[in-house]
């Protein structure tokens, strides 16, 4: 019975509605596409939106043209972009990792240099840490403004499980096997790894690989030298890992949790792990998930020494910032560079300090002490200023089109499912340009 | 839209001749269907082969690059292994899955009052999409904080995405337990339809239960295994969401059946030619395989279904 | 008839409502419970403080939003199968040229073609077309891929009506317009509301189209918003499975009020 009612019913509805739909469309794409003033800022999402938000609502508050703020979450984000940046929909301002994770895009002759911004306001090259302003100067040219914190990958610990163990923060490889043993046979994880995303395993090989053969060895390798790859030093570093792994130091199921959901956070704070390797992004995700853990709970150190290795245990790897970058056929370069100009502003800087983000330009040191942990930005801080050696993450350095084989080499040497040979052969077959 | 075809069909109407005239529609009807088939369908089909021929990062314009992505796919481990795995899975599915539809969709064709009850609970999981089915899954099996975690004595370390046998099973089993009822429900349909007659002669020859499900049941319900079994081959090739939120592809690349490698390489690592010329060989596969299943089954011969009964 | 219950089957099948049921518990009960009582008492335990908190913030995250999305999108494509289906499957039935033949066939191939097969070119195809990041973009493929089955089902619906019912129209002078109305759509009323109910759930339920061809937080769907969810805050396990029972919220309303024809709708999908 109902039937007979609901078809023609249904039908004339649907009908109504794809009208409407394709009415609501063409009125959408007018206000969308910014023909009322307006350009569209991408970034990654994550617990740092708070403060784009935040940025973005300061520049409404003065500027005629408004400034939109569209998140994609981490895991899509780089696909995402590729796949709209040479689209209508493509942002006006987007938020990446400098270095070659933009080159593609000048080569494609999409992005705007940024010499004329600069020659106007010289301050959006003066006011910002030059190493890190650099990491986004491709072919001589300026490209990216810094826009968030600076990123280096720390060594994370839960202080009451390490006090239970009777266990400190480790200074050295040797303190770290140790440490290893004792939380294992308290039946504590001793190391969480989200092994699932794969990337973050990654962090361990760079760390790795930049103790025992200082960062020459990954610069060779990138330059086209897959010899590289083959040199006793990466073998070493393999051994010294597989050793590692093979304490047991990440538990069994370390594939089946992942960072990116929150589980092995999730794991440190609950105190059911030890350590985690994260970048200090890893701060403000505490902060976000368990605050009252981040407040008191969380300890932080950088990665250990190895003896024997030729790096300089001050060498710290990561993110050296994240930048925006501007597209040619933005209609507000006038209003953008305006937008950029606040990337420099103490609002800026505070506003980052408050969610553990540590900030890269001249005007950073005025505000350590305003930071919720200033202890945390001042260790950051130093740790930056004295490093010799800022290594961009490996995926990050290497052409997207490497991060897939690369990521699956990783785990699967972590896996046992590939040995040093197979691992070394995996790494020389990615292409590096 | 459809109705600007009308006056034209209707003229063309013959002068009617005696009683046994009758009009029919013209080729016209079938137009704006098939023309937005055609352009949403099959031209990206096209382009997909053209696309196999090019190099295309996505950013600037696609190349041609002749024979370059079908030489790199030939000799490409991953590929080859995919193939295998997208098979291996679709014939657990089918394996898993058929006789558990059979028996529960003849059990619940019965008109019990019970069983209409557990029917309807049994098909709730139709209503769930792959990707809430899969989410659902992913965090029921989640090491630590899932189910695992609370029964280790059956799961151990709980490291099911870990282990390819593991990763694998947990794809056939959230498979099974989101599609089983539809197919359950398929049979039930078919099991109703058997005429009772055939089994109230069985009875009177004194056949058992399990003899009339093998004499009876099982021969009558040959054209539904057909449907049910293509449904299944070609979803089993094509699953996607299943992997992409379960598994990823991993670990390493244990699960990477070709659908998702496919979408791998073309918007994971911007090889949009290598990605086309796998979803090339997938369609391929499939128009194979239903090719062969319509002329097994007679599917395109114009023909009420009734016939025969 | 009497016939002894057959306590074997009887037995499987409660097996099966176990393997079905638990996983349905442990998602509504976790649903029910903050985070932390979730954590603590595992998924298998019964809900001990009871709160809908969960399902509220799931609203404030935009998921009233993307449930309009997905219903757009749904009715949407529902529309154009309706509009296009039935006179399609009427000339595959009744025309004899040679054209229509052609047609099926086409049809019939196209069942072999698996969406993800031309994704690539879809995504250069809409965004080529402006529609990149618009749920117009989402809609016209999806209807699209929802044809061939639909086709070949209501085809099999059509072919049951008797020749000699079309004679009897004939004689009236009737035109094919008259005789698709009132001879072929009201005797294929069962095989309309199979394809209404199938293309809706493959809208409804589609992940692949809105995940490439879709972007914003403006055009996203509950699909796309369920699995964002997870990958950014997936460990929130019961936030994210009352997404989970929200999205499947409207379909399962249907499925309590109009249980019939749904079930008869996807019975149909299997032929006969």
């Amino acid at each position: 019975m109902m039937k007979r009612v609901l078809l023609p019913r249904a039908v004339a509805g649907g009908v109504a509605l794809v009208l409407g739909l394709s009415l609501a469309a063409c009125g959408g794409s007018d206000s969308g596409s910014g023909g009322s003033g307006s350009f569209k800022v991408l970034v990654y999402g994550d617990a740092s939106n708070k403060v784009e938000k935040q940025i973005v609502a300061t520049f409404n508050k003065t500027s005629k043209v408004k400034a939109v703020l569209q998140t994609i979450p981490g895991a899509d984000y780089q696909q995402k972009l590729q796949t709209i940046i040479n689209t209508k929909q493509a942002p006006d301002v987007f938020f990446n990792w400098g270095g070659g994770s933009i080159q593609p895009f000048v080569k494609a002759g999409l992005l705007l240099p940024l010499n004329d911004m600069i020659a106007k306001d010289p301050r959006l090259k003066a006011d910002f840490l030059p190493s890190v302003f650099n990491s986004a100067v491709v072919d001589g040219k300026p490209y990216g403004i810094p826009m968030r914190g600076t990123q280096p990958v720390l060594l994370f610990d839960n202080k009451k499980v390490l006090a239970d163990a009777g266990v400190s923060e480790p200074k050295t490889w040797e303190d770290l096997l140790s440490a290893v043993k004792v939380l294992k046979a308290k039946h504590i994880t001793p190391i969480a790894l989200g092994g699932g995303d794969q990337w973050p395993t990654l962090m361990w090989y760079e760390y790795m690989y930049d103790r025992i053969a200082g960062p020459g060895l990954f610069d060779k390798a990138m330059s086209g030298d897959k010899s590289a790859w083959a040199a006793p030093e990466s073998r070493t570093a393999l051994s010294r890992l597989k050793e590692l792994i093979d304490a047991g130091a990440f538990g069994s199921n370390y594939d089946s949790v992942k960072y990116t959901d929150g589980g092995s956070v999730a794991l440190v704070a609950q105190g059911r792990a030890g350590f985690e390797l994260m970048g200090s992004w890893y701060y403000s995700q505490q902060q976000q998930d368990n605050p009252d853990f981040a407040k008191t709970g969380l300890g932080y150190t950088s990665f250990p020494t190895v003896s024997g290795g030729a790096g300089d245990p001050k060498d710290i790897v990561g993110n050296t910032n994240n930048f925006y970058s501007v597209l040619k056929k933005t209609k507000y370069p006038d209003a953008v560079a305006q937008f950029l100009k606040l990337m420099y502003s103490d609002e800026f800087v505070k506003a980052h300090m408050a969610i553990g983000n540590l900030p890269t330009t001249t005007n950073t040191t005025n505000f350590l002490n305003t930071a919720t942990d200033p202890a945390y930005a001042k260790y950051q801080y130093d740790l930056v200023k004295a490093a010799p050696s800022f290594q961009l993450s490996w995926d990050q350095a290497y052409p997207q089109s490497a991060s897939e084989a690369m990521h699956t080499a990783v785990q699967q040497f972590f896996d046992g499912k590939l040995d040093a040979d197979g691992f070394i052969k995996a790494m020389q077959a990615l292409p590096t340009s | 839209m459809t109705t600007t075809a009308e006056p034209r069909v209707a003229r063309r109407r013959p002068v009617r001749r005696t009683g046994a005239a009758v009009v029919r529609p013209g080729f016209v009807w079938a137009v704006p269907a098939t023309l937005f088939f055609l352009i949403f369908a099959v031209l990206p089909l096209i382009l997909v082969a053209v696309l196999s021929f090019a190099s295309w990062d996505g950013i600037s314009a696609p190349r041609f690059a002749g024979l370059d992505n079908w030489r790199t796919l030939i000799h490409d481990h991953v590929m080859i292994q995919s193939l295998w795995l997208s098979v291996l899975i679709t014939v657990l599915g089918v394996v898993v899955q058929t006789p558990l539809s059979i028996l529960l969709g003849v059990w619940a064709a019965g008109h019990q009052r019970n069983r209409a009850v557990l029917s309807a609970i049994y098909f709730v999981p139709l209503l769930l999409s792959a990707t809430a089915v899969s989410i659902l899954w992913r965090a029921l099996l989640d090491p630590n904080f899932g189910v695992p975690a609370q029964a280790k004595w059956l799961f151990g370390d709980g490291n099911l995405f870990g282990r390819q046998t593991s990763a694998i099973g947990v794809l056939v089993f959230v498979g099974a337990w989101q599609y089983t009822p539809f197919h359950t429900l398929i049979y039930q349909g078919a099991a109703r339809a058997i005429p009772q007659v055939l089994y109230q002669a069985a009875e009177i020859d004194g056949a058992g239960r399990v003899r009339q499900f093998w004499h009876i049941t099982l021969p009558q319900l040959r054209n539904t295994m057909i449907t049910s079994m293509i449904l299944m081959v070609v979803g089993g090739l094509t699953t996607f969401d299943t992997v992409l939120i379960l598994t990823q592809g991993g670990p390493g690349t244990d699960t990477t059946i070709s659908a998702y490698y496919m979408y791998q390489r073309a918007f994971k690592s911007f090889d949009f030619g290598g990605g086309s010329a796998i979803a090339l060989v997938l369609v391929l596969i499939a128009t194979v395989i239903s090719l062969i299943v319509v002329k097994v089954s007679g599917y395109d011969k114009m023909r009420g279904t009734t016939e025969g009964l | 008839m009497k016939r002894r219950p057959n306590y074997l089957a009887g037995l499987g099948s409660l097996v099966w409502l176990f393997l079905i049921g638990l996983p349905l518990y442990v998602m509504l009960a976790a649903t029910l419970q903050d985070r932390a009582d979730y954590s603590a008492n595992g998924p298998l335990a019964f809900p001990e403080h009871v709160t809908l908190h969960n399902y509220t913030q799931d609203f404030s995250n935009g998921f009233g939003h993307f449930f309009l999305n997905t219903l757009l999108v749904t009715l949407a494509v529902v529309a154009i199968v309706l509009l296009l289906v039935p006179p399609l499957s009427y000339a595959i039935v009744r025309s004899r040229g040679r054209i229509t033949t052609g047609v099926f066939r086409l049809f019939l191939l196209g069942l072999a073609i698996p969406a993800q097969a031309v994704i690539v070119p879809m995504f250069y195809v809409i965004s080529k077309a402006g529609l990149y990041d618009n749920l117009i973009g989402v809609i016209l493929p999806t209807a699209a891929f929802s044809l061939p089955v639909c086709a070949l089902i209501l085809t099999g619906v059509m072919r049951d009506i008797t020749p000699d019912l079309y004679e009897a129209m004939a004689m009236d002078g009737a035109s094919p317009w008259r005789v698709f109305f009132q001879l072929v759509v009201p005797l294929s009323k069962g095989g309309l509301s199979t394809i209404m109910v199938f293309s809706a759930l493959q809208a409804w339920n589609g992940f692949l189209f809105p995940l490439v061809l879709t972007q914003s937080d403006s055009s996203k769907v509950i699909t796309l918003g369920l699995f964002n969810f997870q990958t950014e805050h997936g460990i929130d396990i019961p936030g994210l499975l009352a997404a989970v029972v929200l999205s499947m919220l409207p379909i399962f309303v249907v499925y309590l009020f109009a249980r019939r024809a749904l079930v008869q709708g996807l019975m149909g999908v299997g032929g006969k």
